[in-house]
């Protein structure tokens, strides 16, 4: 099936990407790797009068090092060059796997990091062919007033189905947007929305550029659930970090995703963990504070209590990881 | 809607002033205007791999989730790229020797992820051979004989020349 009508652009620098975004950025889609784009747009789910094609800007193409330890990674790198990349290997292991981690290598090799933590929430009453949408409502993803998934609800709760981010929230990564004469740095963790329809901060106007990650000694990890491995959406995906060695952690953070329309930090079993360190009887507790955090859980992807019994499953899995590390 | 002017090289005959529309994707434009239809077009979504191709660093990309226009001035190489008018390509001849076709609808699609593979890792792991196939789907023959062909295209002249009793 072809691709709908629309316009395509394509911008060779940054200046030119963020005048055109000023100029139409409602009206346009930005296409880095154009793997998730191509798709939707073929499904008529979106239907820009404009794809922005920014594959070709190099200011967002490099990854440098800082001098506090850190990597400043622009967002336009390919999945597939940063999973390659040794200083990522070497400085931030958990990232590197959750880069691997995303879909297959077809689609690693043009896929790129902003496009991954731009990723549009899914949902299997939207992200299907228009003919079977049809046979349904409209529903808050195709101008309607209603979510299929719960009914009652005044939001949207399609999945927020991205990898990469949870990692780059335990790692304290931090944003740069950019939009014309100006530009903001926003924390990975405040970068997400509970809402399927809004679900990050970023404005029409505005391009993710640049990821910013602070140094990190710690220990961390990245595990996925997926029907498989080779090339699957998450099911449940967790980061989980956590500073000292053995069963002592000063410091631990914990990040569920593809559940719910963001990444869900667990602030309590992190706590829990912090307090009395990473043995197996903090272990169990902690896996039983998950389920309170979780909020609403949908049967969008998988069963509700599936989804609840796979974040136990991660946080127990991730938990004793870091132990062994 | 708007015609472009576009110039691509394909197997290393460039195409100049092909005439495509902002809505085809690099596929579109394979099998319709330049008429290689070697590339099949499979489920569109990015799940079978069956339209794959090489870009000119050698990767597997996917043609059909990719717009042409993006692909302007660049250089690709298809299945037809891979055998020159006398001889197959080593990894054409492994899958030959294997059996690893049945029906061929994805064969195209394999064989240049294969081939995409076996650029960067002439002996490539199994592991690094089920990481590069996963994209890339068959429904008939399974994988076993591809992962044959695959890790045997090293040394196929040997093998076929061995089976063959010389």
């Amino acid at each position: 099936m072809l691709l709908p009508d629309h316009q395509y652009v394509r911008v060779d620098s940054l200046k030119d990407c963020l005048k055109s975004l000023r100029e139409n950025g409602e009206r346009t889609h930005v296409v880095a790797g154009g793997t998730d784009v191509i798709f939707n747009m073929r499904l008529r789910l979106f239907q820009p009068d404009i794809a922005l094609s920014i594959r070709r800007i190099a200011e967002i193409k490099q990854v440098e090092e800082l001098a506090d330890g850190g990597l400043r990674i622009g967002a336009g790198c390919r999945l597939v060059d940063l999973a390659e990349n040794a200083l990522i290997n070497e400085r931030y292991p958990a990232f590197a796997d959750s880069i691997r981690a995303v879909a297959s290598s077809h689609i690693r090799n043009i896929a790129t990091l902003g496009g991954n933590i731009c990723l549009k929430t899914r949902c299997w009453y939207t992200n299907n062919s228009e003919q079977w949408r049809q046979g349904v409502k409209e529903c808050f993803k195709t101008d309607g007033d209603l979510c299929h998934v719960i009914k009652s609800s005044s939001l949207c709760h399609a999945i927020n189905n991205a990898d990469t981010p949870l990692p780059l929230i335990v790692l304290g990564a931090v944003l740069t947007l950019q939009r014309e004469g100006e530009s903001r740095d926003v924390p990975i963790a405040d970068f997400y929305q509970k809402d399927g329809m809004d679900h990050t901060v970023l404005k029409a106007d505005e391009l993710v550029t640049h990821v910013t990650l602070p140094p990190c000694a710690d220990r961390t990890v990245f595990l996925k659930i997926a029907a498989r491995k080779g090339m699957d959406f998450s099911q449940a995906a967790i980061a989980a970090r956590a500073s000292g060695t053995g069963t002592k952690a000063g410091e631990v953070s914990l990040v569920l995703g593809s559940i719910s329309m963001a990444p869900i930090v667990l602030h309590e079993p992190a706590r829990l963990i912090a307090e009395q360190g990473i043995t197996d009887a903090a272990i169990e507790q902690a896996e039983e504070k998950v389920r309170a955090e979780l909020g609403e859980l949908t049967s969008l992807y998988a069963r509700a209590g599936y989804k609840a019994h796979l974040a136990k499953v991660l946080v127990r899995r991730a938990l004793k990881a870091l132990r062994e590390m | 809607m708007a015609k472009h002017l576009i110039s691509l090289t394909i197997n290393g005959d460039t195409y100049e002033d092909l005439v495509v529309s902002d809505n085809q994707t690099l596929l579109d434009v394979i099998r319709g205007e330049v008429g290689l239809k070697g590339t099949k077009r499979g489920c569109t979504t990015g799940a079978c791999g069956v339209c794959t191709v090489n870009d000119a660093n050698g990767d597997a990309i996917l043609s059909c989730m990719t717009h042409v226009l993006e692909w302007d001035g660049e250089a690709i190489t298809t299945i037809e790229g891979l055998a020159d008018t006398s001889d197959l390509d080593a990894i054409q001849k492994a899958f030959v020797h294997y059996g690893a076709v049945q029906c061929g609808s994805c064969t195209p699609g394999v064989i240049m992820s294969a081939k995409a593979l076996l650029n960067t890792h002439p002996q490539p792991t199994e592991e690094q051979i089920n990481e590069a196939m996963a994209g890339v789907l068959c429904r008939c023959t399974g994988h076993v004989k591809v992962k044959e062909a695959i890790r045997n295209a090293h040394r196929i002249e040997e093998v076929v020349s061995h089976a063959a009793g010389d």
